[in-house]
């Protein structure tokens, strides 16, 4: 399946990326094409395109703060969590967003 | 409860926090250096009559002296979108002058955006007067209601208890200090950079605001010196002979060791996930250790945050080396210590990390 997602956390300088990084790999790993927008302290990196988010099965949000363009989501299927879940538990992060998604 | 979990309380303070930051670290660094060098914090620059350093100082000064403006700011904008931003600023600045400070800041942030909120949701304008709305109607009621709470209801109690808080945090003694400081090294040590550790920077970063900067000092020179000891504690084991970390952990220090020069302690969490009660203890005892010696010497940086690059900005940094020179030998000692020796077949097959169950409060499925 394809998954988008973003990662924002307060100070945008280290979660952010770690948690970036984490789902990324635990995407791939589990098969799935996966794409991790950052929205650290230096602004927007890695920036979700269209295409990308209409082809999208599912959106991760690992975010501790606001994070910018939310809209673009609107209608998709969405799931929240802190950074800390994405950093400490991405393997099952990308199971249960798996099983979100079957239960359609 | 779940009521509490919709209004996302902390997610809007840390939003906040998150503009507020390098506003911080910005002026925090000007003011340092202006002030090192002689210059002080004026309240206006006339020409003629002040000195660069004079001018570095007062850049900075003006900077952190917004910072009760830009929480409210945040907080309102976090809350409310765009239209939080006017309302924010203007509630932000009624704080700052009926000297609620930054905890004033923060309230004025919340009730700015849910009036804004409440305005936008339950105000009805017919259609002509539709582009009245964001530009008259929203932010004159936000403000004028937001305002006058501040000025007449919420402001002075904040600012009575500000300066009781602050008076109280000034005349701590010694022993009080040690164990304040402990307090702080050890809950900010204790869930590397997670969210007890953030919980723990609202509050010593609202000391700061108001002028405290010892809480905010200690905390972030445990975050800094706790990867640096896990560092230490690799040579130290092998001094004794004894190994301590798998060859991904080595390679992981690699990277966590320079990170906390700069203050991110998020480097060691992999080491912290492959063995948690024995890192954990050894960063609680580090941290309490670092933390109490970083208050009982009055280490007392300017910025809240950059690791190593903090200590220029101390009246005194030679405090602040003392303190993470003691933190960094503590943690590092103690996970020498404590922690098994890696044996060969550890070394070959690298252990499949277990990874915790995700808590389903913390998931939210839209």
């Amino acid at each position: 399946m394809k998954i988008v997602g973003v990662a924002a956390c307060t100070v945008g300088i280290a979660h952010t990326y770690i948690a970036q990084e984490k789902l990324e790999n635990a995407g791939k790993a589990a098969g799935h094409e996966i794409a991790i927008e950052t929205q650290g302290t230096i602004g927007t990196e890695n920036e979700l395109t269209k295409e990308q988010i209409t082809a999208a099965d599912i959106v991760i949000l690992a975010a501790d703060v606001k994070i910018a363009g939310r809209e673009r989501f609107e209608g998709k299927r969405i799931i929240q969590v802190p950074t800390e879940v994405a950093v400490k538990s991405p393997n099952k992060l990308i199971e249960k967003a798996a099983e979100v998604i079957e239960k359609k | 409860m779940n009521k509490m979990k919709e209004l996302n309380l902390k997610g809007h303070l840390l939003t906040a926090i998150s503009y507020l930051i390098p506003i911080v670290c910005g002026a925090g660094f000007l003011i340092a250096i202006g002030m090192g060098f002689g210059g002080t914090s004026q309240g206006e620059l006339i020409p003629g009559e002040f000195s660069f350093w004079d001018a570095l100082a007062t850049m900075g000064g003006a900077g952190l002296g917004l910072l009760p403006v830009v929480i409210a700011t945040g907080i309102s904008y976090s809350i409310a979108g765009k239209p939080g931003i006017a309302p924010g600023f203007i509630i932000g600045l009624t704080a700052n002058a009926i000297g609620a400070g930054f905890i004033g800041g923060i309230l004025g942030g919340f009730l700015s955006g849910y009036l804004a909120v409440a305005i936008l949701k339950y105000f009805k304008v017919p259609k002509w007067a539709k582009g009245l709305m964001p530009t008259l109607i929203l932010p004159f009621f936000t403000s004028i209601i937001g305002g006058l709470i501040m000025v007449y209801i919420i402001g002075s109690p904040i600012a009575a208890l500000t300066s009781l808080l602050t008076n109280a945090l000034d005349s701590l003694g010694s022993s009080s200090l040690l164990v304040f400081g402990g307090i702080v090294g050890l809950l900010s040590g204790i869930d590397y950079g997670g969210p007890i550790n953030k919980t723990v920077f609202a509050f010593v970063l609202t000391m700061q605001a108001e002028g405290i900067n010892g809480p905010i000092t200690a905390l972030q020179l445990v975050n800094t010196a706790t990867p640096i000891g896990f560092g230490l504690a690799y040579f130290i084991a092998k001094l004794f002979g004894k190994k301590i970390y798998t060859p991904a952990e080595t390679e992981t220090l690699k990277s966590a060791v320079p990170m906390g020069f700069i203050n991110i302690v998020e480097g060691v969490i992999p080491i912290v996930m492959n063995d948690i009660i024995r890192c954990l203890i050894a960063t609680a005892i580090g941290g309490a250790a670092g933390g109490a010696v970083s208050m009982v010497l009055g280490a007392d940086a300017t910025v809240p945050f950059g690791g190593v690059l903090m200590l220029p900005t101390m009246s005194n940094p030679l405090t602040g080396v003392i303190a993470l020179l003691v933190n960094i030998l503590v943690t590092g000692l103690t996970l020498a210590l404590i922690k098994r020796h890696v044996n060969q077949d550890e070394m070959n097959v690298e252990k499949e990390m277990e990874e915790e169950d995700i808590d389903l409060d913390d998931i939210k499925i839209y």
